[in-house]
């Protein structure tokens, strides 16, 4: 079991973490650049102090700084940590990279260069190697050293799709093979989803939502969390909410996947709107909507027929005017105020981030 | 081309060297007894200067390469100085600091020893000529040396002198060899600070002024020959040393 419970100073913010990763788990921490996932990692890997808080593996107190002091070396922590750049030993061959850790034990490496698809490059230099075949060897490296948990820094992020799919898939097998727990780092949702058991938001150093890559996704607790999890438009709803809320500002969540085309208030809410553009997405179309004064983007099957087109946005979340996941009503009393606030062509648009949130989660 | 004009541009000295010199003056020059001493000499004090400089401006270098040191561009400072400074300034100064009536060279005097116009004084002004090019280029090399390569390492559980001894040094190694090169070659033609401070014994720099001042420019240069002949296998042989290493990396 890995626990971290943390804040570290940096430069423009501080970090607050706090995570609790099971033995065989597997955590992602998703979000934009510099929203101080890094920094977690680095903490746990003891090559960042933390300014208070701790870090525990397995019992292990790696990191304290609170009533006591505690800052093991990273030698000694046995946590494995994976980044972008693999970090191969240039100057030795695969087999002694791979066997680099005292802790290694030569008996197994057959077995896992098999396993990891390297076994006919033993003899072969770092600088030989492709991109993939350095991430296995790198990856491997950890594996023989036996470490208690392996933290992945965006690893495979220079990699094209299909590469890192199957990277991602074998990190994931091994470490549940292991039962270590592991925490992936990525600004790629996709990457987070397809490894995590359990998925955390993390933006300006705070953790804004944890929860199932499912659950995070279609049920963001704020506009922020939906913008970063890839919704590109918010589209008034008035009536949508209950408690009270204003209605007129009471938006849904328009994420791009979950748009089909024509009316369909059976399944989610209908948006009828104006094509803005309409450009080859894929095996399909993008399509920028207008909707009174709201703008959205959704991905379509086929061309949008015609200047105004219906959609139906599936079962879309609903977020008051503070910015956090409404309550909602049924999907009849919606579609009628919204058809309402069509006819008036009010309403407003996305963007308003609240990052004075002082909410933490623990993952 | 341009390259090709500079290059025999540099060698031009050598050249005339060549031209200048037939086989009898060197068997004249160098057949004597105790011809030799100032040649055994020069390689004796390069190779304590050498081992002095590995022992004491490794870590140095490392140090400056891993900011490690408190206010590092002073230190900086204080190497570019002693860069600066002329060789045979560098001499004056250390008769100043530790010739005989200096703290030091009352030190010095009761250990029986003394760092004028002995071998220690030799050693003392070759390491002063040859230090500051040697730390400057050990610094590169060890700043070329991934940090993330080795926090890799120790993430791997080995100990900071493990990741020095097994990464660090390794990595490094060819542009140490090549600073140690460059040490040596500035050792071995140390003379602004030698001949105020080590005139005695007489390495081969100092043989070429003596043998110059007393019996002409002719019966010097063999002894420049042998200075070339001397020096040249080291810095050639860091040099195939460092292309190997990193042929080898390339696999």
């Amino acid at each position: 079991m890995l626990s971290v419970d943390v804040e570290v100073d940096r430069r423009d913010f501080p970090v607050r973490v706090a995570l609790e990763v099971a033995d065989g788990e597997r955590v992602a921490l998703f979000g934009p650049s510099g929203a101080g996932k890094t920094t977690v990692l680095e903490v746990i890997a003891g090559l960042v102090p933390p300014r208070r808080g701790t870090v525990e593996l397995n019992g292990r107190v790696l990191a304290a700084a609170a009533e006591t002091f505690v800052d093991i070396p990273s030698w000694r922590r046995r946590v494995g940590l994976l980044r972008q750049d693999p970090g191969l030993f240039p100057h030795l061959s695969v087999r002694a990279n791979l066997l680099y850790a005292r802790s290694a034990r030569a008996a197994e490496l057959p077995a896992l260069a098999e396993e990891l698809g390297i076994a006919g490059l033993l003899s072969a230099m770092p600088a030989r190697l492709s991109g993939g075949q350095r991430h296995r060897v790198a990856l491997g490296r950890l594996l023989l050293a036996h470490c208690d948990a392996l933290l992945l820094d965006e690893p495979f992020a220079s990699l094209d799709a299909a590469l890192r799919r199957s990277l991602t898939a074998l990190v994931k097998d091994l470490s549940s093979e292991r039962a270590v727990p592991s925490v992936l780092v990525t600004h790629q949702l996709s990457d987070a989803q397809a490894f995590a058991d359990r998925l955390a938001v993390i933006d300006h150093g705070a953790v804004l939502q944890a929860g199932g890559p499912d659950e995070v996704v279609l049920r963001p607790a704020s506009r922020r969390v939906a913008e970063l999890v890839g919704y590109l438009g918010f589209v008034p709803a008035p009536g949508a909410a209950s408690g009270g809320t204003a209605g007129a500002d009471v938006v849904a969540g328009v994420h791009p996947d979950r748009v089909v085309a024509g009316a369909d208030p059976d399944r989610g809410l209908v948006v009828t709107g104006t094509v803005l553009a309409a450009r080859p997405s894929g095996a399909g179309w993008e399509a920028d909507l207008r909707a009174g004064d709201a703008a959205f983007t959704c991905r379509l099957p086929d061309r949008p027929d015609g200047a105004r087109v219906s959609v139906t946005v599936l079962d879309p979340p609903y977020f008051g005017p503070d910015g956090a996941l409404a309550a909602e009503q049924g999907r009849d009393d919606v579609q009628g105020a919204l058809d309402e606030f069509d006819a008036a062509a009010g309403g407003h648009l996305l963007a308003e981030r609240d990052h004075g949130e002082d909410k933490r989660y623990r993952v | 081309m341009g390259a090709a004009v500079i290059w025999i541009a540099l060698l031009g000295p050598v050249i005339t060297l060549f031209v200048h010199l037939s086989p009898g003056d060197i068997w004249t020059a160098l057949t004597g007894a105790g011809d030799l001493d100032p040649l055994i000499t020069s390689l004796e004090a390069g190779g304590v200067t050498l081992a002095v400089l590995a022992l004491l401006c490794t870590p140095l270098a490392w140090m400056l390469a891993r900011d490690r040191l408190p206010f590092p561009r002073v230190w900086e400072a204080g190497l570019l100085m002693s860069l600066l400074l002329p060789p045979l300034v560098i001499g004056l100064l250390l008769v100043f600091m530790v010739g005989p009536y200096t703290p030091i060279g009352h030190i010095l005097g009761w250990m029986h020893q003394s760092a004028t116009n002995t071998f220690l004084a030799l050693v003392i002004a070759e390491v002063y000529e040859s230090a500051p090019y040697y730390v400057l280029g050990a610094t590169a090399a060890f700043s070329g040396v991934d940090t993330r390569i080795e926090e890799a390492a120790g993430l791997l559980g080995d100990r900071p002198r493990g990741v020095f001894r097994r990464v660090t040094l390794p990595l490094a190694a060819p542009g140490l060899a090549m600073a140690m090169a460059v040490a040596w070659a500035r050792a071995m033609g140390a003379f602004g600070a030698v001949v105020i401070i080590a005139y005695h014994p007489y390495g081969i720099p100092l043989q070429i002024f003596t043998t110059l001042d007393e019996t002409g420019l002719a019966s010097a240069l063999p002894y420049a020959l042998v200075l070339l002949v001397v020096a040249l296998p080291l810095p050639m042989a860091a040099y195939i040393w460092s292309a190997r290493a990193e042929r080898r990396r390339r696999g």
